[in-house]
């Protein structure tokens, strides 16, 4: 009869030696990727920004912020501006220098809920003057 | 007297919790790491009428291929030519379906008055990106 051998089964072990330097991998990578986006001043609060729904997300890498305050204050750069007439000429003048900077660039309006349409139809008019067509109308998310 | 020298342990530097610290570390890179993007309704602005001289064609639009949502000063809206009035972003809704059930390919044009708030111009630009409308002019005047 033959002799059943009772084998002896092997420890099962996961190599956690090289585990330190995947941990350390990934940890290069994070850091390397993280950017601490550091903005002078937010001048119009993100709760004076209009509420939407069918909101985009818009990367941040080709884009310029403009801000357009209650009082009609526009400030590009946090260089603050007004367009009083058509020989202002300030905000299209930035925009042709940031166009030429980075074709792909996305205008990104921050504007005070209350501002009157006028002075945001008057800035549209320069963009288009400088050629930066696509724009963006930054938003709240509606909360149901 | 016998000077006894003394054997000298090994230094070494303990790695074994290097790990540990190491995914400590990712777990807080992981966690305050905000993949910085902004929000809103995107939109691509006609070219300056100045730059296609010569290229330009006057276009009649009926009421067909056009709606014109005309919001007034004061957040009326005029569509067409219909009299203002207070329209609920409900009502736009069902408004905007009903114009595209009769033509997919309907243009909007919203026209707003300067003197009228950007929120309400934001608002209706927000129920026709809503409803997948992809035709939407937007008045510089």
């Amino acid at each position: 009869m033959a002799k059943i051998v009772n084998k002896k089964s092997r420890e099962a072990n996961i190599p956690t030696g090289s585990m330190s330097d995947i941990a350390f991998l990934l940890l290069l990578f994070f850091m390397v990727s993280t950017v601490f986006v550091q903005e002078k001043k937010f001048w119009v609060e993100r709760d004076r920004w209009p509420i939407a729904e069918s909101i985009e997300r818009i990367p941040r890498n080709h884009t310029s912020t403009i801000y357009v305050m209650r009082d009609e204050t526009i400030l590009i750069d946090d260089v603050p501006t007004r367009i009083e007439s058509a020989e202002d000429v300030f905000v299209s003048s930035t925009l042709i220098l940031k166009k030429t900077e980075d074709p792909d660039l996305i205008v990104c309006f921050r504007t005070d809920k209350d501002t009157k349409y006028g002075v945001m139809s008057d800035v549209m008019r320069q963009l288009q003057d400088a050629n930066t067509l696509v724009v963006a109308f930054e938003t709240q998310q509606r909360q149901n | 007297m016998k000077i006894g020298r003394k054997r000298k342990g090994k230094a070494e530097i303990p790695t074994s919790s290097m790990s540990d610290i190491a995914f400590l570390l990712i777990i807080f890179f992981m966690a305050t790491t905000k993949f910085d993007v902004k929000e809103g309704i995107k939109l691509v602005l006609p070219q300056a009428t100045e730059k296609q001289e010569g290229e330009t064609k006057t276009l009649t639009l009926t009421e067909k291929e056009m709606t014109r949502l005309q919001i007034t000063a004061d957040g009326q809206i005029v569509v067409n030519k219909e009299a203002p009035r207070n329209i609920e972003s409900g009502v736009l809704d069902a408004l905007i379906q009903q114009k595209v059930k009769v033509n997919p390919d309907m243009i909007f044009k919203v026209i707003t008055d300067r003197e009228a708030k950007y929120s309400e111009m934001v608002r209706v630009v927000d129920r026709l990106k809503a409803a997948k409308i992809e035709k939407i002019s937007l008045s510089t005047n």
